[in-house]
């Protein structure tokens, strides 16, 4: 017991020192997922910008790609009423289209009134047309070639550009092969602030004519026919579409210049410029901390969850542990106490018959009264010794299933009386009282059944005041199971007591076993009735007495 | 144990293909063998019957050789490495006319060469001019014809040029519309196409002292094709629709334009060919093509010698493929649905007939599939005629399916060896060929009623077929490719655009994809050119909706199913550009495209290897999407 204490105290500070730590971890823990979420949130709050950005400008990217270049496929072909129908298209599909402006265009080397004219070279609008939002059906004409030096420099300002850009595409052209995707790009397209103006693009054999005709003089050639377009449009028109709401609560598009001014206290911002004709323009985006704050949250919330979960699951196995180390206390103290105990128990017969034996040595005579006194003396000592021995014995045997059983035909009045007779001679004051009901024999093994017998008889003598001295046993019937109760008036037992009383080592401590008592006795018991497919259990009251009962299976 | 195991599943494996191969699918013959060079080919008999040339592969690329009639020992005349040389002609006994090319720069010259090999030599050493030629063979005074466009680049005058002495003399100035010129059998220039785009006349004149005379103009839409001047004086065999829906074999007064006689006349199918003998100035037969070439004799000898002929290579299609100038040695050529057939020499006087060679040694007739003319009734009531060919040792259910519409559209199927059939039904494939409307062969009705309707009726006829083949059980719907050149192409590409629920996959080589671009390549200075292109196609403004809408460029976001594209870089008709933006285009939106770009082709591949190369990468599309 004394050495058994700081044992026990190391253990729970080990105990106490891993739950601190792991606390602290879960603490740290829960510390750095918070902040890593926020940083995340954070860093997804920059860089997502990219991914609606492109969802956004993604109709933008189809007609600079597929809708713009489609006029080349005309080849030259369209005139008011296709273009009309063409550019209808477009608008209809992309809403940032506010109107379209169409040249019909004629290249020639003929003297011309409007467009440019370079060397031989001339390029002129046949017809300039409007097609867009709030022009009915059809192209509105705003140019004529009809009415000669009509066109106005503002109606004819992209015009001009582009007839100058390819102009000077086809002087130092190579003919040879068609325009490559450098110089298509820096010829037949004029991309300015939100508009975009477009020239088809003339194939290789159309190139070699066009360069001839501006550089060598000849006869009146034909009329090359040519579309270009002019694309009027507005950003703010851009569909936007915010792939992550839960990140950016307020997507703008705003002039390239604008620099937001808060008014509602911090904001976190981001932006991104457009591409193209739309170069004017940013994408803004903005959130309020508070509304990033719920993401956070909203993101962190899984994480201190699991989190929890594996701190659970640590305590779980540190409780585990504590208990298996709890155990095995217990299971070393009870060892502990029993060879202490054994120990006495071997030293008082011992002692008595050392003393016995130094008589016998010193004394130079002895009487016959004196010797048969000794005998007497070292019988009983020797007998009490052996008993010992047998109850380990047997109880090692019963815990090894090592005995056998065998079932012989007990009368319960005859053998009641027997053991009871052989109890009481050397207890003369004690009151045994036994009461047998409805049942008279069973087939068991008298033996094992005396020795359940003996110990609770044991038990009750040896915990009962001298003033209480008695035990009622009573035997008796009950469904498929014959019951003993022995029911005595000693000192009884606390609650949790009955509940160990039956463990192997375990003893009460107290006054009436200072002596031997090993903590083997009822736990013997048990052995044995459960191996005779009984049951033992216990009723008590401290100061009242208590009551045992066996149950074993009725057989006859 | 494992070991035992491995090798065991390894045996069962093998006995599995071979219980495959042995189960009646026939043998897959190699690429190569289907689409080579072939050995020996284009015999040609000289002048006098002592020498035969002909093309043989040499590095790879067709060139002339010559043998002695009698003799086995060969000489080789041209090396052309760039290109195949198609064509070459006998001017006399010595002297051998070929055009070839040089560093593929499409611009073929004419060279000279003798027999023996020796004096090969450019006869038109300017390198700007380009060289038609009117008639080369047997030359009188050994003076070639030639069309040469000398005096202006867009215009062809008519030229003498002596191949001995070099001396090149103009016979006829180009009004500015003649397209073509005849000679007659003594080599005078007679007869003038001339072509407005429109209208079509043919200008004649009795000597070559005469100037140039109307005969009479007809429509585009009919067509007079001269075949040789009658016996009689001004008098002219030709194949005529003028006036009528068949075309039919005819006499036509030179002196006023009228026909004759007609000569002879189907009344289903146009009369398609006339043999025609320059030594006797007579036809010898005519031909007309209902499901396969058919023919009538005109003339008791020529009728004789082919029922000779029959007798000794009995169930083959012969051809005359060459004489000498008496007439008495012909080549002829053979051929089945199954075999590419083999050169012979027969002597008319002995009736003595020897093999000169096989095209193709490689293929063996056997292994090679039927091909079954089938007809069918369009939606629309109109009936079609085509061709089905069945793989070797598999049942006729539930096949997988390829479509193979002819390029033209002006053009036609018919019933001979073809090796792209082959290839595919070799490969397992049902071949669908189908003369769909705007055909020719049928008549001048059925041809025009493909006018304006590419992507329309002609391209519903198509659908129709594959429909009719479904209902058969003959094709499993779920495995059906469509694969074309030029506008076989178109109707591949049109196809996936607006039958996408047809068809598994599909493969377009050289297809159009843009009716505004295939009009664009006229140029303007060709002006009347486009009024007939754009009767038969449509009006690029005024139909400008119409050709949106039939142009798969304009639709690639209908497109579906895999495509395979080849395209040579330099193909004029088919602008490489555009194809580079449609698969673009599709690529983009996660479509499956193989692009093969030939760097050094036009629209049709030339040389073997990309040839090649091509069929190689149609057989992997095709195995991956249309079989199981």
């Amino acid at each position: 017991m004394e050495h058994s204490q700081p044992i026990y105290r190391k253990n729970l500070s080990l105990i106490i020192s891993f739950m601190v730590l792991i606390t602290i971890s879960l603490l740290i823990a829960i510390l750095l997922a918070y902040n890593f979420t926020k940083k995340y949130v954070e860093n997804e709050f920059a860089a997502d910008k990219v991914e609606v950005f492109e969802r956004t400008i993604q109709p933008y990217t189809n007609f600079f790609q597929q809708g713009i270049p489609e006029v080349s496929y005309y080849h030259g072909y369209l005139d008011s009423a296709s273009a009309d129908s063409y550019a209808r298209r477009l608008i209809a599909r992309y809403a940032f289209i506010e109107k379209v402006i169409f040249y019909d265009t004629e290249v020639s080397n003929w003297p011309i009134s409007d467009g440019i004219k370079a060397g031989y070279f001339s390029v002129q609008p046949k017809a300039i047309y409007q097609i867009g939002p709030g022009v009915r059906k059809g192209a509105q004409v705003i140019f004529s070639s009809k009415n000669p030096n009509t066109l106005s420099l503002k109606t004819a300002d992209e015009f001009n550009k582009m007839a100058i850009k390819l102009n000077k595409y086809v002087e130092s052209a190579d003919t040879t092969q068609a325009p490559s995707p450098d110089e298509t790009f820096a010829t037949f397209y004029g991309i300015d602030a939100n508009k975009i103006s477009y020239l088809n693009v003339p194939r290789k054999e159309e190139l070699a004519m066009f360069k001839k005709l501006m550089l060598v003089k000849q006869a009146k050639s034909p009329v090359f026919e040519k579309d270009m377009f002019t694309f009027y449009l507005n950003p703010k028109r851009l569909r936007l579409v915010n792939t992550r709401p839960e990140l950016y609560q307020q997507l703008k598009i705003v002039p390239l210049v604008f620099e937001p001014l808060s008014t509602e206290g911090e904001q976190l911002t981001t932006e991104i410029a457009l591409p193209g004709a739309f170069s004017g323009y940013k994408l803004h985006f903005s959130s309020s901390p508070a509304f990033l704050k719920t993401e956070i949250y909203h993101r962190f919330l899984p994480i201190f969850g699991a989190i929890l979960l594996i701190y659970a699951f640590l305590l779980l196995i540190a409780y585990l542990i504590y208990r298996n180390l709890f155990i095995n206390q217990q299971l070393f103290k009870l060892q502990y106490d029993f060879i202490n105990n054994l120990t006495h128990e071997f030293k008082t017969p011992l002692s008595v018959i050392k003393v016995a034996g130094n008589n016998i040595g010193s004394s130079s005579n002895l009487s016959i009264a004196e010797r048969k006194r000794y005998a007497t003396i070292l019988d009983q000592e020797v007998e009490k010794l052996n008993t010992l021995m047998n109850k380990l014995l047997s109880f090692t045997q019963l815990e090894n299933k090592s005995i056998t059983w065998k079932a012989e035909r007990i009368v319960l009045a005859d053998f009641c009386s027997a053991i009871t007779h052989a109890f009481l001679l050397d207890k003369p004051g004690f009151l045994l009282n036994i009461d047998i009901k409805g049942v008279t024999e069973i087939q068991s093994d008298p033996i094992l059944l005396s020795s359940i017998f003996n110990n609770l008889m044991d038990n009750a003598y040896k915990y009962s005041p001298p003033d209480r001295q008695e035990l009622a046993i009573e035997i008796k019937k009950e469904g498929a199971y014959i019951l003993f109760l022995f029911k005595d008036k000693g000192i009884g037992m606390t609650k949790s007591d009955a509940k160990h009383i039956f463990k192997k080592f375990y003893r009460i401590e107290n006054q009436y076993n200072q002596h031997g008592s090993v903590g083997l006795g009822l736990a013997f018991c048990k052995e044995l009735v459960n191996f005779m497919k009984g049951d033992i259990t216990v009723k008590s009251q401290p100061g009242k007495g208590s009551t045992f009962i066996v149950s074993i299976p009725y057989t006859h | 144990m494992i070991r035992i195991v491995k090798q065991f599943f390894f045996f069962s494996l093998f006995a599995g293909l071979f219980a495959c191969s042995g189960g009646g699918a026939a043998r897959q013959i190699p690429i190569e063998d289907f689409f080579k060079n072939p050995e020996k080919t284009a015999f040609k008999l000289s002048p006098d019957g002592q020498y035969i040339a002909y093309l043989q592969p040499y590095k790879n690329r067709l060139n002339i050789h010559v043998r002695k009639l009698d003799e086995q020992k060969t000489l080789r005349l041209s090396s052309g490495l760039d290109r195949n040389i198609s064509n070459f002609y006998w001017a006399n006994n010595e002297q051998i006319l070929y055009l070839k090319d040089s560093d593929g720069d499409e611009n073929r010259r004419l060279y000279a060469v003798n027999k023996d090999g020796s004096q090969t030599r450019l006869l038109i050493p300017d390198t700007k001019v380009r060289v038609r030629i009117i008639s080369a063979d047997a030359l009188p005074n050994n003076e070639v014809l030639l069309a040469l466009n000398k005096r202006d680049s867009t215009i062809f005058d008519a030229y003498r040029l002596n191949i001995v002495t070099g001396v090149l003399k103009l016979v006829a100035k180009n009004t500015g519309t003649i397209t073509d010129w005849m000679a007659d059998a003594k080599g005078q220039l007679r007869l003038a196409m001339s072509n407005d785009g429109v209208n079509e006349t043919i200008l004649y004149r009795t000597t070559e002292a005469q100037s140039f005379k109307t005969l009479f103009t007809t429509n585009f839409k009919s067509s007079v094709r001269p075949i040789g001047f009658c016996p009689e004086k001004d008098c002219l065999y030709a194949l005529s629709n003028r006036g009528r829906d068949k075309t039919a074999l005819v006499e036509i007064d030179c002196r006023t334009g009228k026909e004759i006689r007609v000569i002879f006349n189907t009344g289903n199918v146009d009369v398609s060919d006339a043999e025609y003998s320059t030594l006797h100035q007579k036809i010898r037969y005519a031909t007309y093509t209902t499901w396969k070439s058919q023919r009538v004799f005109l003339d008791e000898e020529s009728k004789r010698i082919f029922a000779d002929l029959s007798k000794k290579l009995p169930a083959t299609e012969i051809r005359l493929s060459s004489t000498n100038a008496e007439e008495d040695k012909w080549i002829i050529r053979t051929f089945t649905d199954k075999n590419p057939g083999a050169f012979y020499l027969y002597h008319v006087k002995t009736k003595k007939l020897s093999q000169l060679a096989v095209i193709n040694t490689a293929i063996k007739p056997m292994e090679l599939c039927a091909m079954k003319a089938v007809s069918y009734t369009a939606a629309d009531g109109q009936p079609l005629q085509g061709y089905l060919t069945l793989p070797q040792g598999k049942s006729p259910k539930n096949l997988p399916l390829v479509v193979l519409p002819h390029g033209g559209p002006g053009a036609r199927n018919t019933w001979t060896y073809n090796a792209e059939v082959q290839f595919l039904a070799n490969r397992g494939y049902a071949v669908f060929q189908v003369n769909y409307r705007g055909s020719t062969g049928y008549g001048k009705k059925f041809w025009t009623a493909g006018f304006k309707q590419w992507g329309k009726r002609s391209q519903h006829d198509i659908t129709d077929g594959v429909h009719w083949l479904i209902k058969q059980g003959i094709v499993d719907p779920k495995r059906v490719g469509i694969y074309g050149f030029s506008f076989g192409g178109y109707s591949a590409l049109w196809g996936l655009c607006f039958e996408p629920n047809l068809y598994a996959c599909g493969a377009s080589y050289s297809g159009l994809s843009n009716l505004f671009s295939y009009l664009k390549d006229i140029p303007p200075y060709y002006k009347p050119y486009r009024l007939m292109y754009e009767e038969m196609v449509g009006n690029p403004e005024a139909d400008a909706d119409y050709f949106r809408q039939v142009s798969p460029i304009f639709h690639t976001e209908n497109i579906v199913a895999p495509l395979l594209v080849a395209q040579g870089a330099r193909d004029s008709r088919v602008n490489i550009t555009e194809t580079d933006q449609l698969v673009k285009q599709l690529r983009k939106r996660g479509i499956s495209v193989t692009y093969l770009v030939k760097q050094k082709e036009g629209h049709l591949f030339r040389n073997e290897e990309n040839r090649l190369d091509f069929y190689r990468h149609l057989e992997v599309f095709l195995a991956k999407h249309l079989q199981n």
